[in-house]
């Protein structure tokens, strides 16, 4: 027995060396990969060039991509995921569209008209517009659907500002109410909803524009109506496709809605399935589906040459920031401490100019990702101001800032002490999640020691998504600095993320002229818009003096698209391209000249 | 006997309860609830804060357990908070693709096992025997994860002969013949690359086992009489190397349950390690302690088969 074994243990090894070799193999080509010319989102088309002559009909095959299966809560008063919201919008839609700027525009299914001295807005829904079973999408609908989420037995998550700011809401959401003193059914397609808090954003997203079918949901208990049939087996819409069959947590198939308010369909259904990311770029290439719900971007710079699908690209509503502790949150306001660690402004600054962002976006996302100025980033074109000039990597800068503010190395250990003299560690607590959080925190680290700040990654590790947050949230006093996301919605406003009272403002930051200057921007004066970007602008610039926190990077969006699909955008809220005119040129996609290995690849998602 | 499997159940019981208050506190410690995804700036941090009361989730624990123990003995494992629908409905959407996929994996495990295992032992030391035991020690060797993924790559994009995902094609409607020849279709490729890898333990069962016996004196006595070398083989090698086989059924289910978390997450095959991966990542507590339990009760009947089998087999054993 023994004898036999010391040949198989040599195989063994010899096995072992053949897959630890493969792997030293595959570092390298990255690294080669990375230093080609750099890519940059102005090259990429927000909507689909069309090639050639489309066919009647033809199936979309829509990837969703996810990790996770879909809940299947298939309606917009009642989804929570992600996953499940991209399903919805091929089968019904917002009442309401919105431009470039994401402000609401008359071209939806619904028109409005607003009365700013009544602070009312008055609502016409369009006559053509029925649900898929016949029935007419009415006002009463609309009304209902405010009645549900408002509803203290609703158990959802989309009770936001959009409902508790139309009047009598926060009564009828407390349970002291029945009816919402707001909201007044004029006629049939036409509802005036009058809002205690009028304000600009409003105009911005700031609508709850989804009916609910009443003849549908009457008689479902609310808080049976999440787990009911109409939401989970048969969901109802009044979009260009209308769903036929379900596979729970996989795909789901649909066909045209012949009635659809805005024409018929091009294409005669759409099958949406789930696919796994790591996944993605092979079923893209075999054809299997036609576009996705979302590409990660880091896979984009190997599979730029796919010879079968265009990658379609826009600026993502998101940015990367580092922040910075400044106080604690107390009985829901802000109380900023003054004797925190990060409390000086020019430790601050200093921090920002010895950073080289771009440098991060070129190595770390291959310029998908690139050097972020203000807090408003530039996928809201108006309000995103180009002209302010926000620290740029300079490390000598630094150096002079942190010399004048008298952070000095007085022990010569090579790092600088504070201004008394005592020694300055900054703990940094940053979110584990795909391969690049752990080399871009080190990054970092590495350039703030730089000049000369001794910066500790809290506990010495990564922190886990949910670890992470929690802490970020409850102000752990081990946390003086972290770096996190965020997406900022439709509407520029930003006290949602930095207001005295916001609960999401983990910098803890507050002072008076923040204050003011979103109390402009949501004030009646700023319907104008051209003084809401001014006042903007000004806040914008604020942060860049005060920085509370400093945006790292901006992003981008990529979507790949099979060359047989015509009138794709990247997405379709703001480019003014509808669903209902996809179409493709041939019943069988476009398949690539070579498919490439699936790798596995790490939870990139949770990092964001 | 029925004394002896009385007895290995009342064991049992204390087992599942001390299981279930263990489950319930690590899914406890886990940092973050069900809400802590929804980090989102359009949602209001206020209705979040009421959800999370209203579910429950800012009592203490052992509050949180005794409520949670009085509605599973009533058969309500609660509501999963991601899904909106019992956690009961959604186990059982699930639980179904997953006995199938394991019931398939179980087949192709036995039907490669058993001749490669017979073959090795009863030729061991030939070429043929190194070329099988080479293949068992790759197979011990490779990450079930990377060999799915190359098998996928392969049959599934490559070749094109398998589907890369889901349990079955959209679009089928349930009970027709086209949906199960889909469903059976979509279940190969998962089931064979699991197969392929969890098999080689019993291989090696089956081969050690049978050069043991293979030198018994029963053996010896059989050629003696006359017995012609295949008779000695299908007759008595075969029988009394396949008992301990016949015994490990039970482990070889909790082995697949370990299996199934990462072949269903690579063919996005929504059963039960699916679910289970994705309740964890989305801190879904109701669904995490409902299948860690069920996972665990799998594994403890599993053993509990596994040791009746044993005592049927093998008298030694009973408990006197």
């Amino acid at each position: 027995m023994t004898r036999r074994s010391i040949p198989k243990a040599f195989l063994a090894l010899m096995l072992m060396l053949v897959l630890v070799l493969a792997g030293c193999n595959d570092e390298k080509e990255g690294d080669s990969a990375a230093e080609d010319e750099l890519i940059s989102i102005e090259d990429f088309n927000q909507v689909k060039t069309n090639e050639g002559e489309a066919i009647e009909g033809g199936t979309l095959n829509f990837g969703l991509v996810s990790d996770t299966a879909f809940e299947g809560t298939l309606n917009y008063n009642f989804y929570s995921g992600n996953p499940d919201v991209q399903i919805i919008d091929w089968f019904s839609e917002s009442l309401l569209t919105m431009d470039e700027n994401y402000a609401y525009t008359q071209d939806g299914a619904a028109t409005f008209e607003v009365d700013e001295d009544n602070h009312s807005i008055t609502f016409t829904i369009n006559e053509n517009l029925n649900w898929h079973d016949g029935e007419p999408v009415t006002a009463e609908d609309w009304a209902y659907a405010y009645e549900v989420v408002g509803h203290p037995d609703y158990d959802g998550v989309r009770y936001t500002q959009s409902l508790s700011s139309v009047e009598g809401m926060p009564e009828y959401h407390k349970g002291e109410t029945d009816e919402i003193s707001g909201i007044e059914i004029i006629d049939e397609k036409t509802i005036k909803i009058t809002y205690h808090e009028f304000t600009p954003s409003l105009l911005a997203g700031g609508i709850w524009a989804y009916p609910l079918a009443k003849h549908i949901f009457e008689d479902i208990p609310i808080e049976d109506m999440a787990s009911s049939d109409a939401v989970r087996t048969e969901p109802i819409g009044y979009g260009p496709f209308k769903v036929e069959s379900i596979v729970p947590g996989e795909s789901v198939t649909m066909v045209k809605n012949e009635d659809y308010w805005r024409g018929e369909p091009k294409l005669d259904g759409v099958t949406v399935r789930v696919i796994n990311p790591n996944v993605v770029v092979q079923s893209l290439q075999t054809g299997d589906i036609d576009a996705v719900s979302t590409f990660p971007t880091e896979q984009y710079k190997d599979n730029q040459d796919m010879s079968n699908v265009e990658f379609l690209g826009g600026i993502d509503t998101a940015y990367t920031y580092i922040g910075f502790k400044l106080g604690k949150i107390e009985d829901g306001e802000v109380v900023p401490d003054p004797d925190a660690k990060m409390a000086d402004v020019n430790l601050r600054r200093a921090m920002w100019y010895a950073v080289d962002n771009d440098a991060v976006g070129t190595k770390f996302y291959d310029g998908l990702r690139w050097n972020a100025t203000t807090l408003t980033p530039p996928s809201h074109p108006d309000y995103h101001d180009a002209t302010i000039e926000a620290p740029t990597y300079d490390p000598k800068q630094a150096n002079e800032i942190l010399d004048e503010a008298g952070y000095i190395d007085v022990d010569e250990d090579g790092f600088r002490e504070d201004q008394d003299g005592n020694e300055l560690v900054i703990n940094f607590a940053s979110m584990s999640g795909g391969d690049t959080a752990e080399p871009i925190a080190q990054y970092y680290m590495q350039a703030w020691k730089e000049v000369g700040l001794n910066v500790q990654l809290l506990d010495g590790r990564l922190q886990e998504f949910n670890t992470f947050y929690d802490r970020v949230e409850a102000d752990d006093p081990e946390i003086d600095i972290y770096q996190g996301a965020w997406g900022v919605g439709a509407d520029v406003d930003p006290s949602g993320l930095y207001g005295r009272t916001a609960a999401f403002n983990y910098p803890r930051y507050a002072s008076e002229e923040n204050d003011r200057l979103l109390k402009e921007g949501l004030s009646e004066e700023a319907f104008d818009q051209e003084y809401r970007q001014e006042v903007y602008s000004e806040w914008q610039q604020l942060m860049v003096d005060e920085i509370p926190v400093f945006p790292t990077v901006y992003r981008a969006i990529l979507i790949p698209v099979n060359n047989r699909v015509q009138n794709y955008a990247y997405n379709f809220t703001t480019t003014g391209v509808y669903r209902y005119e996809i179409a493709v040129t041939q019943e069988e996609p476009f398949e690539a000249d070579e498919i490439t290995p699936v790798e596995e690849e790490t939870g990139e998602e949770a990092a964001e | 006997m029925w004394k002896f499997i009385t007895r290995r159940l009342l064991i049992t019981l204390p087992q599942i309860i001390l299981l279930s208050v263990l489950v319930f506190i690590m899914a406890q410690m886990m940092p973050g609830d069900a809400l802590t995804g929804l980090v989102d700036p359009n949602l209001d941090p206020a209705t979040i804060a009421e959800q999370r009361e209203r579910l429950g989730l800012n009592d203490p624990w052992h509050i949180q357990y005794v409520n949670w123990v009085g509605n599973a003995l009533q058969g309500d494992l609660g509501q999963s908070f991601r899904f909106k629908i019992d956690v009961t409905d959604l186990i059982g959407q699930r639980l179904n693709n997953t006995i199938w996929l394991s019931l398939l994996t179980l087949i192709f495990t036995y039907i490669i096992a058993i001749p490669l295992g017979i073959t090795s032992g009863r030729y061991n030391d030939t070429l043929r025997d190194q070329m099988i035991t080479g293949y068992t020690y790759i197979g011990f060797a490779t990450p079930l994860f990377i060999f799915a993924l190359v098998l996928l790559w392969i049959f599934g994009f490559q070749l094109g002969w398998f589907p890369t995902g889901s349990s079955v094609a959209p679009g089928l409607t349930r009970g027709t013949f086209e949906y199960y020849v889909s469903r059976l279709h979509h279940l190969m490729l998962p089931a064979l690359s699991m197969a392929l890898i969890t098999t080689v333990n019993t291989v090696q069962y089956l081969r050690n086992e049978i050069i043991d016996t293979k030198q018994k004196d029963f053996i010896l006595t059989a050629r003696a009489k006359g017995a012609s070398e295949s008779r000695v083989y299908n007759r008595h090698v075969f029988r009394n190397s396949l008992l301990p086989i016949a015994a490990l059924f039970g482990f070889e289910i909790t082995g697949l349950i370990g299996g199934t978390v990462f072949i269903e997450t690579i063919y996005s095959y929504p059963g039960m390690g699916l679910l289970f991966m994705e309740s964890i990542t989305q801190r879904d507590y109701s669904v995490v302690t409902a299948v860690v339990l069920l996972f665990g009760i799998a594994s403890i009947l599993g053993a509990l088969l596994s040791d009746i089998i044993l005592s049927l087999v093998d008298p030694r054993i009973r408990i006197k």
